[in-house]
């Protein structure tokens, strides 16, 4: 456990730019939707939301990987163990995803009690999560970055355990996957039924449960997969 | 005593390429070790396995009494200052140093600083943006101040100028004298760290060649020069290398247990003998078209000889 | 790469501890090392010739062991009384061996008779 803690805190040594990436493209995103919507001026008809969030997700996203690929020759070669270094790599981006999730949260609390800030602005807010309950909703924020960060994880560490062969069997087994299960539904009709499920899914469910049940195992798969990695 | 590393049959194959055949050895406390052996002979591939850095094909290992693979307890007493080591691409020089400061239970903080300030390490700078001189300097404080117990250093002076090498050996030495600890010096200039190791395991082609005490080499390899005819007679008291003739003159390269007595039969038949640096035997050893001799020094070459 | 490392005073072919024994000898009969003064310390040595500090002691308890040297408990190493005389007895025998008998052998080589290789070494030391 100590092990863990002390990996994590390693992997904070350089803090001002593991938390200094995500946030400043985060504000630089929020800035030019700012920019352009106090320009546009305020329309009633329709309310806008931009895509800009999505920036502090993909930021995440690559960090987990290469977290992998650099930070974990990097533990290995200074005498860590694989397990401590995954629990503490872990730890330290679930850390960061509670409180980036905390942080998102309040500025979405901010976005609405300032009518968007002043000019209509929906960046922060999640437009199709309705639910107003703030438990949901401060997870609507946390669980994509733990998604992300383990889907992340996942496929670096394919990479460090099977190098670029793996990588391709990878992507060929879900291209495979994929396209397999599309021709099936198109074949059996099933488009129509698949739409009507998601629809009739609240908006919790897709943005917090379902992928809170893929990460669980993407978790353990990389746990196993990295035990026997080598840097 | 009980030794600080046992090896014992590793074996590590990629393929079809066999890295490491079969090698056995163990290493005792507070000695300075050089592993030797050309480039690509398995050096590296021998400490990445002591080091569960990689997984052995078959063969023990025990470090400090346990299988290091995934065991704190023994990891955590290990550093290896791999030639080939890569540092996340968002640190600097001060950040790989908190790092190491943060796992390594013994780090001295204050000898990391003199370190830095010695081989004039810039603090601030990226580490991708080191010079390879510069990157093998950040081993070789990480590599000392660690003071563990067990360290490897794994070429640790490439691109280092004279003045950085001869602190490094200047260092490692009055480092090591202050707080003795299991020292292994892997290299292929063994001219410079001849007279710091104390121990000696030649590897060649991922078989161990050599495993003796540095000094009793010393003299054990001789170049006899003379009329052919008297070479020829003293050759026959050892196991000869290596040869070049020219015309009745022949100068050869001749192993074997050469005291004050074989020196005065030397001198009787006319034969010059030069006693061989250790570079020399390791150049001899390892080109020899006789292949490795038995080695008087280490059952495990001559067990090795006889199994083939 | 040049030949610059650790590499101190050593000469690379014999045994760096006889090496060591020969050296502190030498340092006894030419009086720097005093009888009943005291041998630098193995880590001295070890740093001055930049050698591995138990090659050093090695050589040291070389000398220990013919009674050179004696040993202090928890003070070090000094130079035994008679050492010198001793030293210097067995270095007069071992100058015949490695200096007469080659010197000798070549005269020989070249035709020299004793004589006249007496004869040489009186007018060497007069043209001195």
């Amino acid at each position: 456990m100590n092990r863990t803690l002390t990996v994590a805190r390693m992997q904070f040594v350089a803090w001002r730019s593991v938390v200094g990436w995500p946030w400043a493209i985060l504000l630089l995103s929020f800035a030019i939707n700012l920019a352009l919507f106090s320009a546009m001026g305020e329309k009633d008809d329709f309310e806008p939301t931009t895509g800009g969030l999505m920036s502090i997700y993909v930021v995440m996203f690559v960090a987990s990987i290469s977290a992998i690929t650099m930070d974990f020759p990097f533990a290995i070669g200074l005498g860590v163990s694989r397990r401590s270094f995954y629990l503490g790599n872990v730890l330290h981006f679930v850390g960061q995803a509670i409180v980036y999730a905390a942080v998102l949260y309040l500025l979405a609390v901010i976005e609405q009690a300032t009518d968007g800030w002043g000019v209509n602005l929906r960046f922060f807010g999640i437009p199709f999560l309705l639910v107003e309950h703030p438990v949901l909703r401060y997870l609507g924020f946390a669980i994509p970055f733990l998604l992300l960060g383990f889907v992340g994880i996942a496929i670096a560490v394919v990479f460090k355990r099977w190098g670029m062969n793996g990588m391709l069997t990878l992507s060929a087994v879900a291209l495979v996957a994929v396209g397999g299960s599309a021709v099936l539904v198109t074949w059996q009709g099933w488009w129509s039924a698949i739409g009507g499920w998601f629809a009739d899914q609240p908006g919790a469910a897709l943005l917090v449960g379902w992928p809170a049940l893929l990460t669980l195992p993407l978790a353990v798969v990389s746990y196993l997969i990295i035990r026997r990695a080598t840097p | 005593m009980s030794p600080v590393v046992t090896v014992t049959d590793l074996t590590k194959r990629y393929g079809d390429v066999t890295a490491l055949d079969r090698v056995s050895f163990t290493l005792a406390e507070n000695r300075i070790y050089g592993l030797l052996g050309r480039n690509g002979a398995g050096k590296t591939t021998l400490m990445q396995l002591l080091t569960a850095q990689i997984f052995a094909t078959s063969g023990e290992i025990t470090v400090f009494g346990e299988h290091p693979y995934e065991n704190e307890r023994v990891l955590s007493r290990i550093s290896f200052i791999k030639e080939s080591q890569t540092y996340p691409s968002n640190l600097r020089v001060k950040h790989a140093l908190r790092a190491a400061a943060l796992v390594y239970p013994n780090w001295d903080e204050e000898y990391a600083q003199q370190l830095v300030e010695d081989l004039r390490l810039p603090l601030q700078r990226n580490v991708r943006k080191l010079s390879r001189g510069m990157l093998s300097a950040l081993g070789i404080v990480i590599g000392l101040a660690a003071r563990t117990p067990l360290t490897f250093f794994d070429e640790p002076y490439l691109g280092l100028d004279a003045v950085a090498r001869q602190i490094f050996y200047d260092r490692l030495l009055a480092d090591f004298t202050e707080q003795p600890r299991t020292i292994v010096l892997s290299t292929h200039l063994i001219d410079e760290v001849s007279d710091l190791i104390e121990h000696v395991l030649l590897i060649d082609q991922g078989r161990l060649l050599l495993d003796s005490e540095t000094d009793a080499l010393r003299g054990q390899v001789v170049t006899a020069s003379g009329p052919v005819a008297a070479v020829d007679e003293f050759v026959r008291n050892g196991t000869e290398l290596h040869r070049v003739r020219l015309g009745g003159t022949a100068r050869a390269t001749v192993r074997g247990d050469f005291g004050a007595a074989e020196h005065e039969r030397a001198r009787a038949l006319g034969v010059d003998l030069v006693a061989s640096s250790l570079q020399d035997i390791v150049v001899r050893l390892t080109t020899s078209s006789n292949g490795p001799a038995a080695d008087a020094g280490s059952a495990v070459a001559a067990d090795k000889e006889a199994v083939r | 790469m040049e030949r610059s490392g650790a590499a101190g005073v050593m000469d690379d072919g014999r045994p760096i501890f006889l090496q060591i024994a020969e050296l502190l000898e030498s340092s006894i009969l030419d009086g720097t090392l005093a009888e009943e003064s005291q041998v630098p310390s193995t880590n001295e040595l070890a740093a001055f010739h930049r050698i591995n500090p138990a090659t050093a002691a090695k050589g040291v308890n070389k000398l220990v062991d013919d009674g050179t040297l004696y040993k202090k408990r928890g003070i070090g190493m000094f130079v035994s009384s008679g050492a010198r005389a001793k030293l210097r007895a067995r270095r007069r025998d071992e100058f015949a061996r490695q200096y007469v008998q080659p010197l000798v052998a070549e005269a020989r080589k070249l035709g020299i008779d004793p004589a006249e290789l007496k004869h040489m070494i009186d007018n060497w030391e007069e043209t001195r």
